[in-house]
């Protein structure tokens, strides 16, 4: 899973702690989301999306190659 | 509140409930115990609703869950065969100690036995000698032969005994925490 959200937090001049708190998560799953580490919830990725006032789809790319069954264990 | 706060606050009160159920137990005052663990966990809530930051979020769960589950799977594989090596001590034979009873008859009709331990799953000789004792006369013992004849078996299988209490308290520990995870596996498993 592929995701736009440093490009979105550079145009939006906002810090990975503003977003963290503005979704309510903690910077570190920022960091890891950014950094393809971690893939968020349906939740989370709705919210992330509207903070940034876009579609889901424009945040989150799904890649079918890399997103196989096995991969959220990886 | 801070994080940093609120863990100052709970180690302050984990310490503060310790000291009152051990000092409770130590006079015997059951009461104290009663009020303290639930006021411990009361002012550790409050606290952590207090908290300004996000404590957990849906990644920390995740990895907590993860985290939980490797743990059970190591500890419950792992406990499991200590628990079985534990606990063959006190039903292997090549595991438990040699002890040997000879029996003198003197020309005075005199009976003399010496008991003897030998290391475990040795055989019998001065090499694996761990200790030895005679009763001089069967028949006219003193107070501390008949102790020593009591004592001798259940002191030689006394280490063997200990590791196999230990054993069974382990293997009842793993059965208890896999019928914990179990019921949580049910009532979560309804739950979603």
């Amino acid at each position: 899973m592929k995701n736009r959200i440093r490009v979105l937090r550079a145009e939006h001049e906002m810090t990975q702690e503003q977003l963290a708190e503005l979704v309510g998560v903690t910077r570190n799953t920022i960091i890891s989301i950014e950094k393809d580490k971690y893939c968020p919830s349906l939740k989370l990725g709705f919210r992330i999306a509207r903070i940034f006032n876009v579609d889901i789809n424009d945040v989150f790319t799904y890649e079918d190659d890399k997103d196989g069954p096995a991969s959220e264990d990886e | 509140m801070k994080r940093t706060t609120y863990l100052a606050a709970s180690l302050i009160v984990a310490s503060m409930v310790a000291a009152m159920v051990g000092w409770s137990m130590a006079a015997g005052n059951f009461l104290v115990v009663v009020i303290a663990i639930p006021l411990g966990i009361i002012v550790v809530l409050a606290c952590r609703a207090h908290v300004d930051v996000v404590m957990a979020d849906e990644r920390e769960t995740r990895i907590r869950s993860k985290a939980a589950l490797r743990t059970l799977e190591i500890i419950t594989i792992g406990g499991a065969i200590a628990a079985v090596i534990l606990y063959s001590y006190v039903v292997s034979v090549p595991l438990a100690p040699v002890i040997t009873g000879k029996l003198v008859i003197h020309d005075d009709s005199r009976q003399s036995m010496t008991i003897t331990e030998y290391q475990p799953g040795s055989v019998p000789g001065p090499g694996t000698l761990v200790r030895s004792t005679t009763i001089d006369d069967l028949n006219s013992m003193n107070e501390s032969e008949a102790m020593t004849y009591c004592t001798y078996v259940r002191e030689g299988f006394r280490e063997n005994e200990e590791r196999g209490l230990a054993g069974l308290t382990l293997g009842f520990t793993l059965a208890v925490m896999l019928a914990v995870f179990g019921a949580f596996y049910l009532y979560y498993g309804r739950k979603y």
